[in-house]
């Protein structure tokens, strides 16, 4: 498996290369003006993946070409510069902004202008996985980073809009391309958890088609899409009966996850989260690891769980202990299994590359049946009696406490480390003290610790009472 | 608009180990965090909204973030915190990128950044609501770039620091600050200061390009209207909208920049944002070809002696 996802890699990385070939003639820049080279031979689906790739998706170069009819375009400020037989060549003049006359006009020119993807960004935290759960159609086509949404029927309709999570909803909400079935349009999407609606003529309704939808918690009811990251790929047991995926991201649920037949044997499309994924097939009933995959970690039960890695591999490292026997990494991402996670022996010390999706984990090295916290590691978290290593991957949160120049010591504690007090030494920057962690969604509580002395943050108005009589601050981290 | 830099203070006392003591000495009222080192130098803590470099400072009695902003002459001040300001007729004015627009002027009676502090110093009144609600600061105005005319700065970005240098003239030829001992740690490019804006001369396919080097730049531009050689090093990426005059969008392209020379070193592939500048050459009859946004050129420290005309790159 990893050799196919090797091999698929160098794909896209020659497409990659291609494309950007590609690229360098069908955009150019030349006398101020702007010259699009759109290939006549593109597919439908190539010509929605050109347009959303260099934002045109305005043209509307699939209609342009079917019929012909360059009136809108010229309307738009095109000209038409070459109509032949391989290719349509339209150009327009580069305009600068005329009304530049302040500085906070300039800056805002230079500021990222993000794309739809990046001001819209996957809203999946504290979700490991998820697949979709289409009926009566096939899962929407994805090709690299592009998904084909399609609306079945409602060919009578005047117009049908995509509007979702990656549109700030109606704010930028698409307007769908009628084909002889139905409705599609193509959007770029990053791997993650979406939410959509269709607009037919100016209803909103679910996608009737998906039987995955959810309550956003205002009374409205969305369609759910995840975009898959991962296919999962038994090629044999062609005449099972029904193959089902179970892992720790679905807490191996049993039949959680159904596999598609297909010709060579079963399939399922999935995303998952960053990290560290362990999984076995249940083929009619039976466990098995994935005979395909050479990448596994002791099950515990004398046998092996195949690996799934998302994301790049952090190294783990014990200096020192030249003469133990055994050494182990186990931590609260892996359930604190001891002999899963097998550490290599070098010269210097102990190591093992284990990948971590963003998020706060304990751990500790298990030396000879011993556990250690890692002594290289200032951070830590304490509870019944004993302290583990703190890891913070991927801080999306920044705790600020203005002023206090006079202390000396500045900690932060809170439900995210456990409160353990003297852990996360907060560092002096200009006047205030700061330090980040990763929050997942929902509420935390915290508290700030001066030199010794416990206190809520005086910057945030929002509190609520301890058991203590002591009070904490509240914050929310929203999606 | 004339500055009068009256004083770059020195208070050597016990107090100034730990500004942030309130009521400590007149430096800590001032400036948390500021560290003076000599009569003439100073440390300044910074904070990065985005791209931008954010720094404390007092106009008068109003005390907050201001933007550093080579690409703007002058100091600006945030209509909304200073509209109760005496404002004098409207004049010219404009960042690199301004046609000549009329701008509201006032005055204030003292500008204080660090231990340094500017009096009776002319600045131009503009919202900047916009870079408020898209950084998440309140922001009280722009440091143009005649305030730092005269000195050395550099810009730390692993310290989040920035060491300022006042040049008197005996030494204007020969300081240099500490950090640029180790001369290979550095490139040293030369640089113009052409009507209070930073220059840097580059050459791209065997053309001289001018480009101005700044800080308020997010992201760098170059002027659409280049000799098409030009563009035969640009590989376009995407369209992308902006805001024009109302509810009007501007076309503008995003690219690559390939082997754009840069004194000593060539730089390989350089983000860019493509637009029509002609509204600079409406604003300054001296057109320039591009920006180049300060977080580009260097992820670790990057320096100007604004005296000696150059500009220290960190590798």
């Amino acid at each position: 498996m990893e050799v196919r996802r090797i091999g698929y890699l160098l794909g896209l990385s020659l497409l990659m290369v291609l494309s950007g070939r590609l690229r360098a003639q069908e955009f150019t820049i030349m006398n101020n003006r702007m010259y699009v080279t759109v290939p006549k031979h593109l597919s439908p689906e190539q010509l929605d993946s050109f347009e959303v790739r260099f934002d045109l998706s305005d043209l509307n170069l699939r209609s342009i070409l079917q019929k012909g009819k360059f009136d809108r375009l010229r309307k738009m400020g095109w000209r038409i510069e070459k109509n032949t037989a391989g290719v349509l060549q339209i150009s327009r003049q580069v305009l600068g902004l005329s009304d530049m006359t302040n500085p906070e006009k300039r800056i805002k020119l230079t500021e990222e202008h993000p794309t739809f993807a990046e001001m819209f960004p996957i809203e999946n935290d504290n979700l490991k996985y998820g697949y979709n759960r289409f009926v009566r159609k096939r899962p929407f086509l994805v090709r690299d980073s592009m998904v084909t949404f399609y609306m079945r029927g409602h060919l009578n309709a005047r117009q049908v809009m995509l509007a979702g999570s990656f549109t700030n909803w109606q704010f930028n909400a698409l307007s769908m391309n009628r084909t002889d079935s139905g409705w599609i349009m193509v959007v770029k999407l990053g791997a993650g958890k979406y939410w959509y609606k269709f607009i037919i003529d100016g209803g909103w309704t679910t996608d009737p088609d998906n039987d995955l939808h959810e309550d956003d918690g205002r009374g409205n009811m969305n369609s759910v899409y995840f975009k898959p990251n991962y296919t999962f790929t038994l090629k044999r047991f062609r005449n099972a009966r029904e193959v089902y995926l179970s892992g720790n991201f679905n807490n191996w649920l049993r039949h959680d996850i159904a596999m598609e037949p297909t010709a060579t044997g079963w399939e399922v499309d999935l995303y998952l989260a960053a990290g560290t994924h362990t999984y076995k097939y249940i083929v009619d009933g039976t466990w098995y690891a994935d005979p395909d995959n050479p990448n596994q970690l002791p099950d515990g039960e004398r046998g092996f769980n195949s690996v799934v890695r998302i994301g790049k591999p952090r190294i783990f490292f014990l200096k020192g202990y030249g003469t133990a026997q055994a050494v182990f990494l186990a931590g609260s991402f892996n359930d604190w299994k001891r002999e899963e996670l097998s550490m290599k022996k070098t010269a210097e010390g102990w190591t093992i590359p284990y990948t971590l999706g963003p998020g706060n984990y304990s751990y500790r090295f298990f030396v000879d049946g011993k556990g250690i916290p890692d002594p290289a590691n200032p951070y830590f978290v304490s509870g019944n009696g004993k302290s583990d290593s703190y890891l913070i991957v991927s801080p999306n949160f920044t705790f600020r406490l203005h002023g206090y120049g006079t202390a000396e010591k500045v900690y932060l504690a809170g439900d995210f480390n456990n409160w353990t007090p003297n852990s996360l030494s907060m560092k002096r920057i200009g006047d205030e003290w700061i330090f980040s962690v990763h929050l997942s969604v929902g509420k935390h509580l915290y508290k700030f610790i001066v030199d010794s002395q416990w206190m809520i943050d005086p910057g945030n108005q929002l509190w609520e009472d301890n058991e203590y009589g002591t009070n904490n601050s509240v914050i929310w981290i929203e999606h | 608009m004339k500055y009068c830099l009256l004083a770059i203070c020195c208070w050597v006392t016990a107090a100034q180990a730990d500004p942030g003591q309130p009521g400590a000495g007149p430096l800590n009222v001032r400036f948390p965090g500021a560290v003076i080192l000599d009569s003439m130098s100073c440390v300044l803590p910074f904070t990065r909204a985005g791209n931008l470099i954010l720094v404390r400072a007092k106009a008068d009695t109003t005390d907050g973030y201001f933007v550093i902003d080579t690409g703007t002459p002058n100091l600006v001040l945030n209509i909304t915190y200073f509209r109760r300001y005496p404002t004098t007729n409207p004049t010219e004015s404009g960042g690199i990128t301004g046609a000549v627009t009329n701008a509201t002027q006032t005055r204030v009676d003292s500008l204080t950044l660090g231990p340094i502090q500017y009096f009776h110093v002319d600045a131009d009144m503009f919202g900047l609501g916009h870079i408020e609600n898209n950084k998440g600061f309140k922001i009280f105005g722009l440091l143009g770039m005649k305030l730092f005319e005269g000195f050395e700065m550099i810009i730390d970005y692993d310290q989040n620091l920035i060491y300022l240098h006042r040049l008197n003239r005996k030494e204007a030829a020969t300081y240099h600050s500490h950090l640029l001992d180790d001369t290979s740690a550095y490139q040293v490019i030369p640089i113009d200061i052409d009507e209070d804006k930073v220059i840097v001369h580059t050459v791209l396919k065997g053309k001289k390009l001018r480009f101005v080097i700044d800080s308020g730049a997010e992201t760098s531009v170059l002027d659409s209207r280049l000799p098409n050689k030009v563009f035969e090093s640009v590989e376009v990426t995407r369209r992308v909208h902006l805001d024009g005059t109302g509810s009007q969008k501007v076309d503008a392209l995003y690219g690559n920049l390939r082997d754009m020379q840069l004194g000593d070193q060539t730089i390989a592939s350089l983000p860019v944002l493509i637009t029509n500048l002609q509204a600079m050459c409406d604003a300054y009859n001296n057109c320039i070809d591009g920006m180049l946004s300060f977080d580009f050129l260097s992820l670790h420290k990057i320096g100007f002696n604004f005296v000696t005309r150059k500009m220290y790159i960190w590798k």
